[in-house]
């Protein structure tokens, strides 16, 4: 598998071969602005093919020497039975399978577009936003998801609503690769409540590529939560880029909670005056690795962004948090803090850590931190002098590590749900050796 | 009868030892002082009674209601009725405190067979001890002892103890840290859980605490022994002449 991937992972691998064979019938060929868009990406996604360790920013999720690449083929549209959303039902509901869009759900004030039936009668602002985020250099496998999309769904929100995306996968004998993308657009003014899961069946090393772009109009607020469960066979990327304008701030809560290979690559533009962004990151692995790699960038003045990564890696879990940060020229009274704190709870477990600043501007506020360590032992005891056995005791401590992370996210009903998952995957980590 | 009976006990730490022979007894309803310079033993003692790993009793007994802790764990220690305030109270970020008290509260109930008590049970009990020991219903939302003041740490100590309601109570330095104002009401805290069927080892390095937590015996550790003991007296003696003196004399 290693020396067919990396052969592969030269020019001419299976997804420059599925582009070159297949651009004429993806959806939305017709269209000029769209196969320009897609031929540009694939040619950004040309410059590294599927990274690897070669890619500084890849250099712990080695992409190339986990896909099985020399078989993946695409997931076509299958229709699934309906499914059960897992967090409780928002005001509207939108569920995928193997990224296509197979409900939807929504009232009025919110627009949607199936991305796999794209034509000519795509409304303006698809056209003038789909494909502009999520889709260059830094984000390889963003790039691929656009060049290479099938699947997905165009999303423009009007007026202040909830919204549910459930992703399914079915299961699959063969290792199957799917492109999909996510637009949405969050107008002026406009506060949105986002939640987002992804779930799946057996996998057989499956790839799931989502690229996913939204844009925040000035004043809007998004409140994003995820909840990424994939099965233990699956590898996952999503890669995530937000445009942030004047005032607009979007906070979001991620939990990593499955899969061979998970990796959330995030890029943050902080276009506007006064906008702000939190990104609050959970994993929780006992075997694979759970991989957050974010870009904030400080276009603005007097922008803010705050980012708390919390790892609990038991077994053979590998958790990787990298997150850069860049204040522009300009971007005066800028404000960024970023903590990363992993706990291992075996000895074959591995959590790396990188933050970086990259700082241009004057007057601005910088900090970073990060910790990686066992849980200590002086609470661990204080806990059992109170009557805790010691399991019990240990998983409060990991419980209380994640929920700094968790916070006030979501009402209590989302809350609950997310802390049934995380429950039962600390569980699984707690007991791996 | 003797609640609880230390005889002749050694402790080591990393293989050193640093208890060489401790022999105590305490009856039901007394409060004994154990006080010593830095370094004599006091909080090893405390640490051994409570079941910390790496305290090892290398010889001799600690007799608690005729039982022996040695080998017991510190939960299954707590929940057959010993608590042990600590010096400094550790920081549990993440863990509300009054989750912490249901948890802790229902583990010592479920391992004596009894029946757990629900969140608005525990709430109401806590809620009438904690407005004794001025806790605030702010302090029992937040984090256990994260971000907590010295006082605000050492009263939850105390709360948790008149909560649990322990037979064998020990304070490490309870007053460590603390003003006037909160040393007597902690004291008080105290006081007010003194009772025939509980004993209480308080452990204290100055004579201040027990102005206020009178105790019934004054033990006097140095070099891991108990070189002398005495009634209240003792602990005066020891404030006047210090510890140098009383140790040679003794």
């Amino acid at each position: 598998m290693t020396a067919m991937a990396r052969g592969l992972s030269a020019p001419g691998d299976v997804f420059q071969d599925d582009f070159a064979r297949h651009a004429p019938e993806l959806p939305g060929a017709a269209l000029d602005w769209l196969s320009a868009r897609r031929q540009a990406a694939m040619d950004a996604f040309a410059v590294t093919g599927i990274p690897g360790r070669r890619s500084e920013a890849w250099k712990w999720t080695d992409l190339a020497n986990v896909l099985d690449s020399g078989s993946l083929a695409p997931a076509g549209f299958r229709k699934l039975a309906p499914q059960d959303s897992i967090f409780p039902k928002q005001a509207n509901e939108l569920a995928f399978s193997g990224g296509f869009l197979t409900q939807a759900s929504v009232q009025a004030g919110i627009e949607v577009v199936d991305l796999a039936k794209l034509d000519a009668e795509a409304p303006g602002w698809v056209r003038d936003n789909l494909g502009t985020l999520a889709h260059g250099l830094d984000q390889p496998m963003g790039a691929a998801s656009l060049a290479l999309m099938r699947s997905g769904a165009a999303i423009r929100v009007r007026t202040d609503t909830s919204l549910q995306l459930g992703f399914f996968q079915a299961p699959s004998q063969r290792p199957q690769v799917s492109h999909s993308r996510i637009l949405l657009v969050v107008e002026s003014g406009v506060s949105l409540r986002l939640v987002e899961s992804h779930f799946g069946a057996d996998a057989h090393g499956s790839l799931r590529n989502l690229g996913f772009e939204i844009y925040l109009r000035p004043r809007s607020r998004v409140e994003h939560i995820r909840v990424q469960k994939d099965a233990p066979d699956a590898v996952h990327l999503t890669s995530l880029g937000a445009a942030i304008e004047q005032d607009a701030s979007y906070r979001a809560l991620y939990a990593a909670l499955g899969g061979q290979l998970a990796r959330m690559d995030v890029n943050l533009r902080l276009g506007g005056v006064n906008s702000d962004a939190l990104i609050h990151h959970v994993a929780a692995l006992a075997a694979g690795s759970a991989d957050i790699t974010s870009v904030i960038d400080h276009a603005s003045p007097h922008t803010r962004s705050r980012q708390m990564f919390r790892n609990v890696v038991g077994g053979r879990g590998r958790a990787v948090n990298q997150g850069r940060v860049i204040v522009r020229h300009g971007a005066v009274g800028s404000d960024s803090h970023q903590l990363f704190k992993s706990l291992l709870l075996s000895a074959h477990a591995e959590a790396d850590a990188k933050p970086e600043l990259e700082i241009f501007a004057d007057d601005v506020l910088c900090g970073h931190g990060t910790a990686i360590g066992a849980l200590e032992e002086d609470a661990v005891f204080y806990l059992r002098s109170r009557g805790i056995p010691e399991p019990e005791a240990k998983l409060l401590l990991i419980r209380g590590f994640v929920a700094e992370a968790i916070g006030e996210f979501g009402d209590e009903a989302i809350r609950d749900v997310i802390w049934r998952e995380l429950d039962a995957a600390l569980a699984s980590v707690e007991s791996a050796q | 009868m003797n609640l609880l009976e230390i005889d002749n006990l050694h402790v080591s730490i990393d293989g050193k030892e640093i208890l060489k022979g401790i022999t105590l007894s305490i009856p039901e309803g007394e409060v004994h002082a154990i006080m010593g310079p830095n370094g004599s033993g006091k909080s090893t003692l405390s640490y051994a009674l409570a079941g910390r790993a790496g305290y090892e009793v290398t010889r001799g007994r600690m007799l608690y209601r005729g039982e022996d802790l040695t080998g017991l764990s510190p939960d299954r220690r707590a929940a057959l009725g010993v608590f042990l305030a600590l010096q400094y109270p550790v920081e549990i970020p993440g863990v509300t405190t009054i989750t912490f008290l249901k948890t802790a509260l229902n583990a010592q109930r479920r391992a004596r067979g009894e029946s757990e008590m629900d969140a608005m049970q525990v709430l109401r009990r806590v809620r009438k001890k904690a407005h004794a020991l001025n806790v605030s219903e702010d302090m029992l939302k937040r984090p256990l002892n994260a971000g907590f003041s010295g006082g605000e740490k050492k009263r939850m100590e105390i709360l948790q103890m008149s909560l649990f309601e322990p037979k064998l109570a020990i304070l490490d330095e309870t007053d460590s840290g603390l003003d006037i104002d909160a040393l007597k009401l902690v004291a008080s805290g105290v006081n007010a859980q003194r009772a025939a069927d509980r004993a209480m080892l308080v452990i204290t390095h100055y004579q201040r605490l027990l102005d206020y937590i009178v105790p019934d015996r004054v033990h006097v550790l140095a070099q891991g022994r108990i070189v002398t003991s005495g009634g209240p007296d003792l602990a005066r003696e020891l404030e006047l002449r210090g510890y140098g003196a009383v140790v040679e004399a003794a």
